[in-house]
Order: C-alpha cells, then structure tokens, then sequence
C-alpha cells in the first residue's frame, strides 16, 4: 500500500506537468504600422494581420481571411519588393484578395505613388458598382451645373441662393430656395455642414450663404408643407452634421439605428450595440410636414446614415435609387479599437470603425438602403433639363 | 499530446478505482465560496486596453467515497462564476466591460488526507468538465452617436467621454456559435483541512486552483489569441456521513 501511495502522488505530479503543457501559445500582436516593410513577406504579414484584427465586418462578410493567408502568403513570398513587375503583381494580388469585402468605404492607397499612379487605390465597392448592370456616373459628374444653374432656375422660387467653398482635397456646393413658397429645398455636396456655419468670418466660405438660407427658412417659414433634403452624390462627411442638420426639424431624441465596434483582436469580439440617435438642437420645433430626403447610388456614408434617420420618422420619406452601400462610420483606429490604419506599404488601408445597423435591425453596408419610391438615375431627362427624381419628390408632398 | 493526457487520466482513474475497499464509505455534503479568476489571454496591440481579474462565487455538492485513512475519490457538481474584466486606461478611463460567466461544473479528484483521527490536512487533484450556462455583460463604451457637450477651444480635454457620451449596458451575453466554445476541461488542485465533528459531520476548509485547458473559443481563424480560464477558489463546507446519519448506529458500535 505504501508503494501505490507513492506511485499515485509521482503520477499525479507527472500528469499535471504533462497536461498544463496541453494549451495554446498566445500569439504575439504587433501593430501594422510597425512592420518593417522592407520584403514583401512583411508588408503581407502588416496589411493581413492589420486586417485580421481591425476590420470590423468580420460577421458579415463573406471573405474567408483565412484562406486568404494560406493562398496569398507564399505568393507574396516569391515576390521580390524591389521589382517594379512583383510589386505591380502586388496591386493584382491585392486586389484579387479584398474584392468581395462589404465594406464599401472601403479603399487601399499606396505609399509608393510615383509607381502606382497609374493604377489608383483599390475600391472593392467601386470595382462592383461599375459592373454591376444598373450602373450610371453620379449626377455630380454627369453635371455638377445641374444643381448648381439649372435646379434652382427651373424648379426653385426666385429668392434662392448658392455658394461654393473650396476646401483642401473638395469643393463643396450649397442650393436653398423654396419650390411654391412652402417647400423648402436644400442641395449640399458633402457633409461639413457644422465647420462650414460656424466658419462666418471667411469671405471665401460661400457655401454657408445658401446652408444659412435653409437655416433661416426653416425658422420662418409658416406653414411649412414639406421639406426635401437633397443628398444625390454626396459623398458623406463630419458625423456631428447629422444632430446640426436634423436636430432642427425635432424636438425629442430620435433613434434610428444602433453601432457596435470591436472589443478584442478575434474577429467576431464585437462590442455590444449602442443606440445611434439624432438629438434635437436647442430652440428646435418638431417640423410635422413630410421631410423627403433624395438620394441615389452616389449617395455614400452620412448621405446614407441621415437618409436612414429620416426615413423613421413617422413623417419621412426617402425618393431615389439604392443608396451606395457604406454606412460604417469612421475615426481613429485608437478611439474603437478597430477600423483605418496604415503600414510601411499602405499609405492608409481606408475602412469603418463601426458597424451601423438600421432600426429595422437590417444592415445595410454593401447592398444599399432602399428608397421607398424608386426614381432610376434618367440622363436623358437630364439632358432636356428635367429632373424625374426631384419632381418625384415634389409630387410626394403635394 | 491529447492521447498522452487522456491515457495518463485513465490510468490514475484505474489506480484509484482497484483500490475500493469494504470498510468504505459514502458522504455527501454542501460546498460554497468565493473565487477569483483569471483570463489568460493578451490585448494585443489594442492601445490602453487590458483584460483583469473579477471575483466571483461557486456553490457544490461534493460527494466523497472514502477507501481508507487517507485515500478518498471526489466528485463536486457545482455552480461556479469565471468572470472577468476589460477596460481601459489614461484617457480612455472609464470604458470597461465586466463579463460574469455561469457555468456548471463536474470536478473529480483523488483525496488524499493525512494527520490525526479528528484534525486531518488534505490534498486534491484531478480534473474537471464545465458547460458555460450564460453569460451577462454590464459596461460603459463611448457611444460615436452621442457627441459630448461642446468644448471651448482653449480647454484641454482629459477624457474621451468628452467627445463621445458614454453608454451604459447591462444585457445578457449573446453566444455566438462560431465563436464561442462552451465546454471547458481542465485540471485542479487543492489543499485544505477537514474536522471530524463527530462521525456524522466533517467540516473543511480548502484552496482549489482550476486549470482550464480548453480555450473559450472554438478555432475559427488564424493567428486567434486564445483565452483561458485560470480560477482560484477558497470554499468551506460540511460533509455528512450518509450511513450514520439515516441508520443508526447499533448499540454494539455506540458502546466502544
């Protein structure tokens, strides 16, 4: 009996030892920018693990990363950082590798522009909307004038205004008038709405003479019988302009969706869902009448996240086409331990921070959200001086 | 390695198994205490963020057959909490999420005890099985749809919930299949002491280490940081002697 009593405490002390080995090592994670890009096995390892650990579409997306990592790794191993065809290899691989990712903000632009400024960054989403058989340039492209002359002269009241400001990568446009005195109507290209107002002293700050127009409207105007947002091309901007823009036009907070970010290096360590809401601006009135917000395929990010705000409201409707599709909002990768972030080779690797989901418990990031009265993109019209999507709007409110 | 550790578990199993005795005997009790875990995991690169310890409670009915003066197995199905905490720091202070983690759990040990007839120290070790039941989350994120007040441009800011107002959660935890593992193996190990109040009740005090060797996550991506539960546990109870406390004694034994 002695004899076993020492044989079972030796095996009990061999078997702790033996099983505790049992675990997994803990990888070591380093942060992208801080690999060394010099050989095309690191610049592979920065981009793969920065999207491994900072992309925050893990849980929808269809990529498999992993297989991406078996695949591509010994491909890039072969490549030669120095050869200007490897690195034009590169830009294939690179984009073979994200063309399915859905975030649709989604943008890979290269340190090395003097060899790559023939080839541009790389858009997934951009890639799939040219293809895609419904596609059709913005209107801003088509004809910027169209907003600019031929809106405010054929469908506004005579007292509308407009302005530009030129900023240091866009130019933002501005048009506010009323469409029979009692509809309001307001064009703006982009979202700095908020910077733009409160920037009153910089004679060049045209923009903010028709953005003070719609502003002052909305205020004095009795009797107020719908009001049309356009957003038609516009591509997004400063999220604090949604509570600048809305907030006017009620008097209680309104919820309208939910984000959630990262919370860990897995892929699917996810934050819980925050609710997103728009709240009113001191001094606001409830506007009663239809708020119509116009918007299109070009209408990306805080175009699409104020398209979907206004469309909960009991009095909210949405004209147009599906809007483009990326609506993930984006800061620091620091602030939501995820999305943006840059390496020795990507002079940035452009993604959200945060996933959106709508109310109605939808996300709609790569497929658009879809207007409740489809008015496709007419160039035709256009041409003639005709816009079939705003008369759209108009007929709604009326 | 698996096939090493399982055919070690079956021998010591077998060992202790052969040594069933006829003066045997059965008890059964009540457990309970407190617990501290430990995540065994990393952050990573993420910036001013860190996983913590969180203390928690475990309850149990450990069941006893004892063989002889010093050799007993032990089986305890319990209730245990493995919780922890992540937060983070400087200037993002005050954002944090405490996970409480409910499991049921299934320990079997050997028993080893030595000392007096009354007074006695003990050892355990053995291992474990455990399901993870559910789960709550409770914590504070910045919520990016929520702007802080104002700043004026000449004041500092000192904290990120300046610029983004802070949420407050307190919800259920959602399992996410492909993510989630929820059963848990691991080895334990303990010592303590035990009284023997009278041949009915036996009192005992006990620190138990836990040992997960199971990740909480199933293996659903390369390079994944795995996470494992490490849980210290100080509990008291009271074992009672099945036998002597239903069936009395006969005046034969009363009398020594």
């Amino acid at each position: 009996m002695k004899h076993l009593k020492k044989y079972i405490i030796a095996l009990v002390a061999l078997s702790a030892v033996i099983i505790s080995s049992c675990r997994k090592e803990i990888p070591q994670l380093n942060r992208p920018e801080d690999y060394v890009a010099a050989n095309f096995n690191e610049v592979f390892d920065a981009y793969w693990t920065g999207m491994n650990n900072n992309y925050v579409f893990w849980d929808i997306d269809t990529t498999d990363w992993d297989r991406v990592y078996k695949t591509y790794k010994p491909l890039f191993a072969k490549l030669n950082l120095y050869d200007e065809k490897d690195v034009r290899k590169s830009y294939t691989y690179f984009k073979e590798m994200t063309a399915g990712l859905v975030d649709s903000h989604y943008d890979l632009s290269f340190r090395d522009q003097d060899l790559m400024n023939d080839s541009g960054s790389i858009s997934p989403a951009f890639e799939r909307k040219v293809k895609s058989p419904d596609y059709h340039p913005s209107i801003r492209n088509v004809s910027l004038y169209h907003f600019y002359d031929t809106i405010p002269r054929k469908y506004l009241d005579p007292t509308w205004k407009r302005g530009f400001t030129n900023l240091p990568n866009d130019q933002v446009i501005g048009v506010a008038g009323t469409i029979n005195q009692n509809i309001l109507y307001f064009y703006f290209s982009g979202f700095n709405l908020t910077d733009l107002y409160n920037d009153s002293t910089n004679a060049t700050n045209r923009f903010r003479l028709a953005e003070k127009y719609f502003f002052d409207l909305l205020q004095s105007t009795p009797n107020i019988k719908g009001i049309i947002l356009d957003v038609r091309g516009n591509g997004g901007g400063s999220l604090a302009d949604l509570d600048f823009l809305l907030g006017r036009m009620i008097d209680k907070p309104l919820h309208f969706g939910y984000t959630r970010s990262k919370q860990g290096n897995g892929r699917l360590d996810y934050s819980p869902w925050a609710p997103a809401y728009v709240k009113p601006q001191p001094g606001a009135k409830a506007v009663a009448a239809p708020i119509v917000v116009l918007a299109d395929a070009w209408s990306v990010s805080m175009a699409e996240i104020t398209t979907m705000a206004v469309k909960t409201l009991p009095n909210g409707h949405f004209v147009g086409e599906r809007t483009w599709g990326g609506n993930g909002p984006l800061t620091g990768n620091k602030f939501y331990q995820g999305g943006q972030f840059t390496t020795g080779f990507f002079n940035l690797v452009y993604t959200s921070s945060l996933m959106f989901k709508n109310l109605d418990g939808k996300i709609y990031e790569g497929v658009g959200y879809p207007p409740e009265k489809e008015v496709k993109f007419n160039a035709a019209a256009l041409k003639s001086g005709r816009d079939m999507q705003l008369e759209a709007a108009i007929g709604l409110i009326r | 390695m698996k096939r090493k550790c399982l055919f070690l578990s079956g021998l010591l199993f077998g060992l202790l198994t052969i040594q069933t005795q006829a003066q045997g005997q059965f008890e059964v009790g009540i457990t309970g205490g407190y617990n501290k875990n430990y995540v065994h995991t990393s952050a990573g690169a993420r910036t001013f963020a860190k996983y913590d310890s969180r203390s928690g409670f475990v309850v149990g009915i450990p069941v006893r057959y004892t063989f002889n003066n010093w050799l007993a197995v032990q089986a305890e199905p319990s209730y245990i909490q493995k919780n922890y905490r992540y937060e983070r720091s400087n200037f993002f202070d005050g954002i944090y999420q405490n996970n409480t983690n409910s499991y049921v759990q299934l320990p079997l040990m050997a028993h080893f005890s030595f000392g007096g007839d009354k007074l006695k120290g003990f050892f355990n070790a053995g291992g474990y099985g455990a399901y993870w039941v559910n789960g709550r989350i409770k914590g504070t994120m910045a919520n990016i749809f929520d702007a802080g007040d104002p700043i004026p441009d000449d004041k500092p800011i000192d904290n990120y919930f300046q610029l983004n107002k802070p949420y407050n959660y307190n919800e259920k935890y959602a399992f996410d299949s492909r993510r989630d593992r929820r059963m848990e193996f691991g080895l334990l190990a303990g010592a303590g002491v035990e009284y023997l109040l009278s041949q009915r009740f036996r009192f005992f005090v006990e620190g138990r280490y836990y040992y997960s060797l199971t990740d909480q996550q199933k293996d659903y991506m390369v390079n994944q940081v795995p996470r494992y539960n490490d849980t210290y546990v100080i509990q008291a109870g009271c074992l009672f002697n099945l036998r002597k406390l239903f069936h009395h004694a006969a005046p034969a034994e009363t009398a020594k």
